[in-house]
């Protein structure tokens, strides 16, 4: 037994030290460990709800949109307010741009480094990279300058951001053609989820941070010169989604089969739900409310259920309590893996560890038969179980692996990019049709929950407001379900069960583990 | 010497690729970001030899300040980091982890002559444990390689001042990077770049400032900041003075919460001082620089400005923006609409401080108070203001 220690990982959102034990080749145990507490619940104590608005994003700014909607929903439920339509359309617009963004960035600047060899591109032959993309029904690029610009960066010796990375390793599978078209959608990536951000900036001032969607419904109002504006940067982000994006995954998933076979975790799922219907009923979202555990039966979670333990995690009370009455109280001791390793919460469902995210969100509107995602996993299934040499598709529980968790996501970015075309026509007839309702000026107090998604999973604001003011306040975000301690019980958290079972080539460089890692998307 | 320089630079980039004209392209849009002339475009490109080797640290952050710097598009963000920097350590997108990691902040340390850029805020909380890097207190690691560092550019009111997270009440104990740094007795030069997040235009614009211009080596660099280590030409103006919607605010047009016209009056872009706006009392260049390659700004998708580049480094935490500007949506006190009357210069100075309060009469509020548009009443004078007015303001 060996005991490998990743601190810090990179490629997230923030500060994460993850260690396991080694043995013979494969991981026998995991403990992950938030590194960063900011006291953002304590910090919003006795503000404005709508001041909450504007700082709470300040949790993530990767998914600054997600807590911002999550805030201001908790704060309506809290105050009885319910937002006019349009407001309802815009936030989606601006919900699902930054899904878009954040799956484009995620999978080309943060993951793609996990599987992308890009010292191996340089012996890349131009010729039969041309011929694999028109192969693989992805989008060409000038494969030759990237190939020269990126020859002429090795050579010159400083390495920036590429300085000591896993080139060379014996678990990078791709051929150096199909590794320079991906570093060629690398770099292509960066402009497209600056596009998709653009998006929120127009509406919503600026990304990351937005200022529009407050208390009541939005500020922002849509003229014509903004919803041409936002629906051209749409339909560009789009089609790269579509001609780059999903072939790529596909021709890199192929290359990747056995990262089908282990990664499962947990195996239960929780996903909030996200994008509002006009009924505004949580089960009727486009991506719908449900829950999945220990198999596919799909039921509807109650928010009762849910507990943080804080037996393994730096706080000195407010163990085993619903985040409703929640408490943070932070005291640090000692780092140790056999007591406290942690600043994450540990939070069960039932007592039991939840993964939350693309996959589970995908997992849910697949079981709940939506016919957009089961198009696309259908396709995916069957593209893969034909480069497998299988007699037919792969079977739906592929999904629950490695391979899955990094799949769905981008299979998401998919469903996103469809449905906000919808959007942006929905809020279109509903201008020409004259709705001009944006915001109700209501106040109001009791106790409400903003129970949403973040690009990364569910996410809960849970918000009291007595007198104008914030009475209580705590935060259940995605990363605390995944990348949860352990429990009262001693039961790993998802991300460290999804370790369990992981190969590792060279316990020195352990790429594999950090593949697992980044599939949350912490 | 500069002739040498600039043949070596030539090849430096027709090896990487990239032509001479679209580099030299690229230097006019920063020297023009720097309101210097274009002439200056082909002194900035002979200041490159190498790549200026920099380390991007991480310490109580969201990630917004890197995720602004992803939305930088001239240069784009290969170039910067590809063509202009070696950046050996920035955890949000670097290839290694873990150990491999850690080995490219020594040897980056070890051969010195960094730029350090630091995101997020400097933790103390817990003895410093609220913030755990490779095992130990992330603000052992800022100490050592801020000593060695040749500059430090403190990226977004976190790193400025500890930002919201020094909010009321300060739970995790925050700070800035100039406040700590100096009460380390760590002496390096500190560049502050305010809001939440940071504005990548203005972190392209001090790299290429300070680095190939070579104003740090001359210590020219520092006559260019302010007394709070924020550059003039970024932070010399306040968003009221150059805001589009400013005509508004003269003739008394504002947008107001819950007025049957609300959407209407946004939509013809009148003024959102009503709501709230910290435009008249923020410092920045958000009008004119704007965001996300210049699709929008706050004011514009009609939000008012909630004053994120709002920071006192020197404080080093009192006067976080979050602390400074909220509530957001109600308007400072006893600032005077108009129609109303005349500015209470020394009342302003003590909600928002002296600095920002003489900004306000030499730039706003003054010349608007003429009297001749028919204002909304403005409420009284709170007595803690009336009492701080009468000490002459909290300068």
């Amino acid at each position: 037994m060996a005991r490998v220690t990743i601190d810090p990982v990179t490629r997230i959102e923030g500060h994460l030290r993850v260690e396991v034990e080694v043995d013979n080749g494969v991981i026998k145990d995991a403990w992950v460990s938030g590194g960063l507490y900011r006291g953002m619940e304590t910090v919003l104590l006795g503000r404005a709800p709508a001041d909450a608005f504007y700082v709470a994003q300040r949790i993530c700014g990767v998914c600054p949109i997600s807590h911002g909607h999550a805030s201001t929903m908790g704060s309506e439920a809290a105050m009885g307010i319910k937002i006019p339509n349009n407001a309802r359309i815009i936030r989606n617009i601006i919900e699902g741009a930054e899904a878009l963004h954040s799956h484009i960035l995620w999978f080309y600047t943060l993951t793609a480094l996990d599987y992308v060899d890009v010292v191996s591109a340089l012996s890349a032959n131009i010729a039969d990279t041309y011929a694999l993309a028109e192969a693989a029904g992805t989008s060409t690029a000038d494969f030759g300058a990237i190939q020269k610009r990126l020859k002429g960066f090795v050579e010159g010796g400083q390495l920036s951001i590429f300085t000591n990375g896993y080139w060379g390793h014996p678990a990078m599978k791709l051929s150096p053609e199909l590794n320079l078209i991906a570093v060629a959608h690398y770099l292509e990536a960066l402009e497209m989820q600056s596009e998709a951000a653009a998006i929120i900036a127009v509406m919503g001032g600026k990304f990351p941070h937005f200022m529009t969607s407050l208390p009541g419904g939005t500020v922002w109002i849509p003229t014509e010169q903004k919803l041409d504006d936002i629906y051209f940067r749409w339909q560009k982000v789009s089609n790269w989604i579509n001609g780059a994006m999903i072939p790529d995954t596909i021709a890199i998933a192929a290359q990747y089969l056995p990262l089908a076979g282990y990664g499962k975790g947990v195996g239960n799922y929780l996903a909030w739900g996200v994008y509002d219907d006009k009924s505004m009923d949580p089960t009727k979202r486009a991506m719908p409310r449900g829950m999945l555990m220990g198999g596919l039966t799909l039921t509807q979670p109650d928010p009762a259920k849910i507990k943080e333990y804080i037996d393994h995690s730096w706080y000195e009370s407010g163990d085993g309590l619903n985040p409703s009455v929640g408490e943070t109280k932070a005291k640090f001791d000692a780092y140790s893996t056999d007591a406290k390793y942690s600043w994450v919460k540990a939070p069960r469902y039932d007592d039991k560890p939840v993964e939350v995210g693309p996959l589970s969100r995908m997992l849910v509107a697949y079981v709940a038969g939506d016919p957009d995602v089961k198009g696309l996993v259908d396709f995916t299934l069957a593209a893969l179980g034909k480069a497998a040499g299988a007699a037919g598709p792969l079977p739906v529980t592929a999904l629950q692996s490695l391979l899955g968790r990094v799949g769905a996501r981008n299979l998401e970015a998919a469903f996103v990019a469809k449905k906000m075309g919808a959007w942006i026509t929905e809020l279109i007839d509903a201008v020409k049709g004259g709705d001009s309702t944006y915001f109700v000026d209501k106040s109001g107090e009791g106790e409400g929950a903003g129970l949403w998604e973040a690009p990364r999973g569910a996410l809960g604001h849970w918000v009291g407001v007595k007198g104008g003011k914030i009475s209580s306040y705590q935060v259940v975000t995605p990363s605390t379900w995944d990348c949860s301690p352990r429990d009262k019980n001693n039961v790993r958290g998802p991300m460290e069960e999804a370790l369990v079972g992981t190969p590792i080539a060279d316990p020195t460089k352990p790429l594999e583990a950090l593949r697992i890692v980044h599939s949350f998307d912490p | 010497m500069a002739q040498e320089a600039r043949a070596e630079f030539t090849e430096l980039l027709a090896a990487r690729g990239v032509s001479r004209r679209d580099f030299l392209k690229y230097c006019g849009s920063v020297a023009a970001l720097l309101g210097m002339s274009e002439m200056y475009a082909p002194q900035i490109a002979a200041a490159v030899g190498k790549l200026q080797p920099a380390l991007w640290m991480a310490h109580g952050l969201c990630t917004g300040c890197t995720e602004s710097m992803a939305q930088v598009d001239n240069p784009d963000v290969p170039t910067v980091v590809l063509d202009l920097l070696s950046v050996n350590y920035w955890e949000t997108v670097m290839a290694a982890a873990g150990t491999q990691a850690e080995d490219n902040v020594a040897a980056t340390v070890a051969a010195g002559g960094y730029v350090l850029i630091v995101e997020g805020s400097v933790m103390l909380g817990e003895n410093g444990n609220v913030l755990r890097i490779g095992g130990k207190p992330g603000i052992e690691e800022l100490k050592t390689v801020a000593a060695k560092a040749a500059a430090v550019i403190a990226v977004g009111s976190c790193a400025v001042d500890g930002g919201w997270v020094a909010g009321a009440p300060n739970i995790a104990n925050a700070t800035g990077v100039s406040k700590f740094l100096k009460d380390s007795g760590i002496n390096v030069p500190v560049i502050n770049l305010p809001t939440c997040p940071v504005n990548p235009e203005w972190v392209v614009a001090m790299l290429v400032d300070v680095l190939l211009m070579g104003e740090l080596a001359d210590g020219s660099i520092l006559k260019k900041l302010d007394d709070m280590g924020r550059p003039k030409l970024i932070f010399g103006s306040t968003i009221h003075d150059n805001c589009p919607r400013r005509g508004h605010f003269e003739n008394g047009e504002f947008v107001v919460f819950g007025s049957p016209t609300q959407a209407a009056d946004e939509a013809a872009g009148w003024c959102l001082y009503q709501m709230g706006c910290k435009g008249p009392t923020t410092q920045t260049n958000c009008p004119l620089v704007r965001w996300n390659h210049r699709s929008s700004w706050c004011v514009e998708a009609g939000s008012p400005c909630i004053g994120c580049g709002n920071a006192n480094p020197i404080t080093g935490g009192p006067g976080n923006w979050f602390d400074a500007s909220a509530p957001f949506l109600t308007r400072h006190a006893d600032v005077r609409l108009p129609g109303i009357g005349g500015v209470q210069p020394s009342t302003i100075g003590a909600v928002v401080g002296g600095v920002a309060a003489v900004g306000l009469v030499a730039h706003g509020l003054g010349s608007a108070a003429k009297g001749r548009v028919k204002g909304v009443p403005t409420e009284t004078q709170k007595v803690h203001d009336a009492k701080m007015a009468s000490k002459g303001g909290d300068k």
